[in-house]
């Protein structure tokens, strides 16, 4: 256990951890964004009755949710380039493989959230003469989009850990970026545990701050 | 167009298989060596003493707050420098799925002890047993009971994330996946059947999982919402 730390490397390479908390800040921007909203249309489409979007949402739904991420971004990376006729890059195969991964989540977040809104407030809409597309929007959505929220931010804190995937296809987020760190000087303990310092420093605050949201809402229900 | 030709796939389809198993075998160990970790986390988390609740609570958050290929990568890379010891793949991916998963049962252990109503633990003293005692032969039952649709919840995670192994090359479904791929060059079948078989597996456990809950459900006795 008389293992002597020396963090001299880490800090010196610091820009590049820099480039990677960039790359990982990015890839969680992209997926959140269109894993989120992506997952709306998909849970309006579940929850419509109309078979011909209730069947292709649910198997998209159940396929993305029922396998590993990884395997999604192994197949958007080297599989998927078979099929199409233009380059796929890392960043692009690892976006792919979470946002739909997301949506697939989220999808079922906002189903439950709709589904979890008093009938009441559907027949009062309908009486004041909305459509259903309109009582969704103006009525329903608004009041479950409050009730998810604890659910929406664990997704996302989820989102931001699913990002060190990317590194098993080299995009240089932190992860990849501590690899290569640790090869150059051969210190994986000093980059490894920076890095796992790093995420908890960063996603305690919000999964505290999630619990108290949770309370909040709970209180106020 | 592109043509499918699977046949390379199922040629090598032991390869396939064998990758299946190891990944079994880390999901099962993860899962033996999780789950008693879990408990004792929870026990120590809903201690009194707060010199055993903070650090166990600390173990619970860190381990739920940092992303799991960081910690196997700190686990099969920086520990064994540490410690002086050879890690083998799969006892870094043992030790890191059962430490990682030990912190989600533990909040599922929690969650079902918490629900437990406060008269138990009272009848349980008036009959004259230890707080042990009530714990071993009256709550740890009842609640083990509303907990098993979050832990098969959490099993599907752990079967999930196994396959990250694959990254500190343990020969894994998903590893094996890759090799094959590289050496039929036919990446697009290898991995469009490796992610049914993952699809197949887990679909399975999920839709058990759900008429278990279902069932709970009727007799009033679930912690999932």
């Amino acid at each position: 256990m008389d293992y002597p730390w020396n963090f001299a490397s880490v800090f010196a390479n610091s820009d590049a951890l820099l480039v990677g908390a960039i790359g990982t800040l990015r890839i969680f921007l992209i997926c959140l964004v269109s894993g989120l909203s992506l997952g709306l249309f998909v849970g309006l489409a579940r929850y419509s009755t109309r078979r011909a979007l209730y069947i292709p949402a649910s198997a998209f739904v159940e396929f993305f949710r029922n396998t590993p991420v990884l395997v999604q971004i192994l197949w958007f990376y080297f599989a998927l380039p078979m099929l199409v006729p233009f380059e796929i890059s890392p960043l692009m195969a690892a976006s792919l493989g979470i946002s739909l991964n997301s949506a697939a989540f989220s999808a079922e977040i906002y189903r439950g959230g709709i589904q979890s809104i008093d009938k009441g407030q559907w027949e009062g809409a309908r009486a004041l003469g909305m459509t259903t597309a309109q009582a969704m929007r103006r009525i329903v959505l608004p009041q479950a989009l409050k009730r998810m929220l604890p659910a929406m931010t664990n997704r996302g804190i989820e989102i931001f850990k699913m990002s060190t995937l990317a590194s098993a296809v080299s995009y240089a987020e932190m992860l990849q970026q501590g690899k290569l760190i640790a090869s150059l000087d051969y210190n994986p303990i000093e980059v490894y545990t920076v890095i796992a310092l790093a995420f908890f420093v960063f996603l305690f605050p919000l999964v505290q701050a999630t619990y108290a949201l949770e309370r909040k809402l709970r209180r106020s229900d | 167009m592109y043509e499918w030709d699977f046949s390379p796939v199922f040629m090598n389809a032991d390869m396939l298989l064998s990758g299946l198993l190891n990944t079994l075998k880390v999901t099962g160990s993860a899962l033996a060596f999780g789950i008693p970790l879990g408990l004792a986390l929870a026990l120590l988390r809903l201690s009194p003493r707060r010199l055993l609740a903070w650090p166990a609570g600390f173990v619970i958050e860190f381990f739920r707050t940092t992303p799991p290929l960081v910690q196997l990568f700190w686990f099969f890379f920086a520990l064994p420098i540490l410690i002086q010891v050879e890690m083998t793949p799969y006892m870094a991916a043992t030790l890191t799925f059962s430490i990682q998963s030990s912190a989600f049962f533990a909040e599922v252990f929690r969650g079902g002890i918490v629900s437990i109503e406060r008269g138990q633990w009272e009848g349980a003293r008036a009959i004259g047993m230890s707080d042990a005692q009530a714990m071993r032969r009256i709550i740890l039952p009842q609640a083990v009971k509303r907990m098993i649709p979050a832990f098969m919840e959490r099993a599907i995670e752990l079967m999930k994330t196994t396959t990250l192994v694959a990254t500190v090359s343990y020969t894994d479904l998903l590893f094996q996946a890759n090799e094959l791929a590289q050496k039929t060059f036919r990446p697009l079948e290898v991995f469009t059947v490796t992610a049914l078989i993952y699809f197949v597996f887990i679909f399975c456990f999920s839709l058990l999982a759900h008429r278990l809950e279902r069932r709970l459900a009727v007799s009033g006795e679930t912690t999932v919402h």
